[in-house]
């Protein structure tokens, strides 16, 4: 046993353990901060994208496939060192969280519209008949089945991002991810730092996948 | 206002070959990886399913960008003098191998239980029966999802730049350091990913949409 922890370093991760803790904190900070953006930011495209006017929709999609097609980490860079060029020059931790929110918002838009999408026609036909208006059959009639049907993709989603948050590392944020390679860099320590920080990862993405699953049921037992 | 990105393309066209490489390498033998490993926990039973599925789960909870730093820092010390490219690769291709499994597995499963009754009932082995009657149905079911996951594991391949590997998004940051263009080159190099990740998005929402309608 002793021989197992001296091999992962465990001593060694223990002193260290005040930097991943700020590192944890900020890799929180940033899934939480990104997370509402996206979910905001992909209800905020919805509607548009939905609405059928061309002069609307087409940039949306355009934005949409663009954003889905090329890599976060260079969007990441644009922000970061193409707003100060604009004079905006946002912190580091902005910018992280603007990229990844808008990149997953994209994501989550298409999640929401293919919900929506899913519903069958005739739900729509009934609420209209009963003379409920467009808008009010949308919401009681066809956001709260939609809603059901969109929770698993969306948690699939936000599982993603949680991991994303490690690209902000390329900008010099000192989250998980960066803090195991400064305290690699600055000790000389070895691989087994790693192996700690691909453990916290592990951890925080199966208690969100938990956490999300427990969700998903009491809305289920609600409806 | 676009000169500058014009004078460096062939500086990045260099770079979008090495990620073409990276991506062709590591995302094919990941997927054949992945098909292998997919096609035998749905095939057999016992532990190796259950050791297939812990595979997939503890590398589907992690991100890459640390499988790469882990594989980046871990092999040289265990004994493996790799250079840093082949750490990166072999981080992509495990991968990439996680999330093809699920599609391969999910696939063979997709195929109607009859089938593969009728398929024992006529005396097939349990290797003839997958060549010639589950293998065939389940290779138009995985065509989309995996074209959708090369896409993915393309845009995966420029993190490779973050541990250290020079290839386009790493070209990328050399130019804009040098030629402070950020917008420039950065929307320049986004839009060669974006050609070439999109044509693969359109034939498997294309293929996708043709194979719906056959059932």
């Amino acid at each position: 046993m002793d021989a197992i922890l001296d091999f992962l370093g465990f001593a060694f991760i223990q002193s260290q353990l005040p930097r991943f803790w700020d590192g944890f904190l900020l890799t929180l900070a940033i899934s939480a901060a990104s997370m509402i953006g996206a979910v905001m930011w992909g209800l905020a495209l919805v509607g548009p994208r939905m609405s059928g006017v061309p002069v609307i929709v087409v940039p949306i999609m355009a934005y949409i496939e663009l954003v889905r097609n090329t890599p976060l980490l260079l969007q990441i860079y644009l922000f970061y060192f193409g707003l100060p060029l604009l004079g905006l020059p946002l912190s580091a931790f902005v910018c992280g969280v603007i990229a990844i929110a808008s990149q997953h918002g994209a994501f989550l838009c298409e999640i929401y519209r293919a919900g929506i999408l899913s519903i069958s026609r005739h739900q729509w036909e009934g609420a209209l008949a009963l003379g409920m208006t467009r808008r009010k059959s949308m919401r009681q009639v066809i956001l709260p089945q939609a809603v059901l049907k969109v929770v698993p993709p969306i948690g699939n989603q936000l599982v993603i991002l949680i991991k994303d948050t490690s690209l902000v590392s390329a900008i010099g944020i000192i989250e998980l991810t960066l803090s195991g390679k400064m305290v690699i860099e600055r000790s000389g320590a070895s691989f087994e730092v790693f192996l700690f920080i691909a453990a916290v990862y592990l951890l925080i993405t199966t208690t969100f996948g938990v956490v999300l699953r427990i969700a998903e049921n009491r809305l289920r037992a609600r409806q | 206002m676009f000169d500058v990105l014009i004078a460096n393309l062939p500086y990045l066209m260099k770079g979008a070959l090495q990620t073409l490489w990276l991506a062709v390498v590591g995302v094919g033998l990941g997927t054949l990886l992945g098909i292998v490993l997919g096609v035998i926990s749905a095939m057999v039973g016992g532990v190796v399913p259950a050791l297939i599925a812990t595979y997939v789960f503890v590398i589907r909870g992690i991100p890459v960008l640390v499988w790469m730093f882990l594989a980046y820092y871990m092999l040289p010390q265990l004994g493996l003098m790799v250079g840093d490219m082949t750490a990166v690769i072999g981080a992509l291709i495990l991968y990439t191998g996680a999330f093809v499994a699920e599609i391969a597995r999910g696939a063979v499963l997709a195929v109607p239980r009859h089938q593969t009754e009728a398929a024992k009932a006529l005396g097939m082995r349990k290797l003839t029966m997958l060549r010639l009657v589950v293998l065939p149905q389940a290779v138009s079911l995985s065509i989309p999802p995996l074209l959708n996951n090369s896409v993915m594991m393309i845009k995966v391949t420029s993190y490779v730049s973050v541990v250290g590997v020079w290839e386009l998004t790493y070209a990328a940051r050399e130019v804009v350091e040098r030629t402070l263009a950020a917008f420039q080159i950065f929307l320049g190099v986004m839009l060669i990913y974006f050609l070439i990740c999109y044509p693969l998005t359109l034939a498997a929402r294309y293929l996708e949409k043709r194979y719906s309608y056959e059932h």
